[in-house]
């Protein structure tokens, strides 16, 4: 590779900067916002520096602790979820990856098309259902129906693993003498237990993200903390340093999650179709 | 040998059975919840049970009592516009880091961070930002001479669908960015240094060479960015509640307000179907034209 001239890198290395300072300048002046004192959320100029303080997370997540136990819906909600799916899409995404299967585009097409449908279509009819059945407000109710983006998702990315188990390892075990289930849990599933982990770390962290199926589907006993953000948001007044140390919160999980899966992103969030 | 022979044939199917079992369960119940209802009239407010039978009403009154004709605008203006807006600017941003200069791997860690990001935390972060009085944008955008309207970005009608776009593409251009640049490295060197050879400055490679090969990938982006546009709710239920009037609604949020805000069951139930028709013919003119050919 030819090292370009330093005329046009000073040109590149200046485009870059203003690029991050464009997309993670906000992100950074929202995470000061949650270590603000209230009556400094707004300033007029704005200030970089201040006193800071953690009394907007004591508030949410200490004294009256608002936010405290929707920390834990999270956990529940999201971990329940993805292991719900599990099941499911590896015997799915199995099937798909190891058989000619007659109507494979269609199968996998319509896999993506609920992965691309609007969820409110669903979810509001699911909001009448759950209230019949008297699972309004409970954990089952969104651990289940977030299934309907869940298992898509997970067969898709967890198929883009498992093609890449090669057949000959499989087809040796089968000359051993091993039955297909056998080959199954000590062959395909150890290679690709790496894509089982990733795959359930995305599932996690959408299902972490999803707003609009605890919106309506839980109750304030039960709602999870993106939604937490939401309450703060009174005709009352608008508690912004209260919105802003939920949401840092809310954010730490995903951050983290994606800077561990590293090269795995770009498979994970094209559902397995670009290798990355 | 006949039976194992069988069960052998019948054993993906039956692998495939429990999740499209399930998922089955977890749409065909909405949707013929939403088809029978269409026809009948019922609010939640008033009946815990659907009232009368009203024929074709409800569907009459989509068109006439919620602001559908202008949300399906909004939403096909947001999602398109976004969606390309994104693209290009993904591109921008891949090309810039495909250089390969010294400190650009870290700038790709981090750019992802928006992405990373619920809608509803995007959502308020902007809101925060947008504020009229005392938000740090206003008061940038001010700073240069830049003239806004008095009710702010957020409350102004010809800005709000705008804004609302905006802040998609904050978070969801990096994702472009970060997949195109994985397409880039993709692209053989021997392909460009042929190109090369032959004497083809850098655009014109760009668009015979580099853009063609990127097609399977960027096509597949797209088709996804556009409908998650499509159905954006989050942010327009945060950032302008699709106000002011109906000039910043979509088709979620719509669907949203008369079901579960004005609890007209009946009328949602029939607006449903519409967006559920209006999607399918979405989702298949892509399968049609862009996946018709592809080997998943």
């Amino acid at each position: 590779m030819k090292t370009l001239p330093t005329r046009h890198r000073i040109v590149i290395y200046a485009l870059m900067a203003l690029v991050m300072i464009f997309f993670i300048g906000p992100i950074l002046w929202f995470i000061l916002l949650a270590f603000r004192h209230p009556s400094e959320a707004y300033t007029i100029p704005p200030q970089l520096f201040f006193q800071p303080t953690l009394e907007s997370f004591e508030h949410t997540f200490v004294d009256p602790g608002n936010n405290r136990p929707q920390v834990f819906n999270s956990v529940i909600v999201s971990t329940g979820a993805t292991l719900l799916s599990l099941p499911f899409a590896m015997s799915a995404a199995y099937a798909l990856s190891r058989f000619a299967l007659r109507g494979k585009d269609f199968i996998m097409n319509w896999y993506i098309s609920l992965l691309i449908a609007p969820p409110i279509v669903f979810v509001i009819p699911y909001f009448i259902l759950m209230s019949r059945i008297g699972w309004a407000g409970t954990y089952q109710a969104m651990i289940l129906t977030l299934q309907t983006l869940a298992i898509p998702f997970s067969v898709w990315l967890l198929k883009s693993f498992m093609d890449e188990v090669p057949l000959d390892l499989e087809e040796a075990a089968w000359v051993d003498g091993a039955t297909r289930w056998s080959a199954f849990f000590r062959i395909i599933i150890p290679l690709a237990t790496p894509g089982i982990i990733v795959t359930s770390m995305f599932t996690f962290v959408f299902s972490w993200n999803n707003v609009l199926f605890p919106l309506i589907l839980s109750k304030q006993s039960t709602t999870t903390l993106p939604v937490g953000t939401i309450s703060f948001f009174a005709s009352s007044g608008v508690y912004w340093n209260q919105i802003a140390a939920t949401a840092v919160v809310a954010m730490l999980p995903p951050m983290l999650i994606f800077l561990v899966l590293g090269r795995y992103v770009v498979r994970g969030l094209t559902f397995g179709a670009v290798k990355g | 040998m006949q039976n194992r022979y069988s069960f052998k044939r019948r054993l993906p199917y039956l692998l495939l059975a429990p999740s499209i079992i399930i998922l089955l369960a977890l749409i065909l119940y909405p949707l013929g919840f939403a088809l029978r209802n269409s026809f009948w009239f019922w609010n939640l407010q008033t009946s815990a049970v659907p009232l009368y039978h009203s024929g074709l009403d409800n569907y009459r009154m989509v068109f006439q009592v919620t602001p559908f004709t202008e949300a399906l605008k909004n939403t096909l203006l947001l999602a398109g516009l976004g969606t390309l807006a994104q693209f290009w600017l993904g591109m921008g941003v891949a090309l810039l880091l495909h250089t390969h200069l010294r400190g650009l791997g870290f700038c790709r860690a981090l750019l992802i961070m928006p992405t990373t990001l619920a809608p509803v935390v995007a959502g308020f972060l902007f809101r925060y930002l947008l504020e009229p009085k005392g938000g740090l944008l206003p008061w940038l955008l001010e700073g240069i001479g830049f003239p806004l309207p008095p009710q702010g970005i957020l409350g102004y009608a010809g800005s709000a669908l705008f804004a609302i776009g905006m802040v998609d593409t904050w978070q969801w251009t990096p994702f472009f960015a970060i997949v195109l640049y994985a397409g880039l490295l993709s692209i053989s060197e021997e392909v460009k240094e042929a190109a090369q050879v032959d004497g083809a400055s850098p655009w014109r490679m760009f668009w015979s060479i580099t853009l063609p090969l990127l097609r399977p990938i960027a096509a597949f982006l797209v088709m996804i960015r556009f409908m998650q546009l499509f159905n954006s709710f989050d942010l327009v239920f945060v950032l302008t509640g699709g106000g002011p009037g109906a000039s910043s609604r979509t088709l979620s949020f719509n669907l949203y307000r008369e079901g579960l805000v004005n609890y007209n069951i009946g009328l949602t139930a029939a607006m449903t179907w519409l967006v559920v028709i209006i999607v399918t013919v979405i989702i298949n003119l892509y399968i049609i034209f862009i996946f018709r050919k592809r080997e998943w």
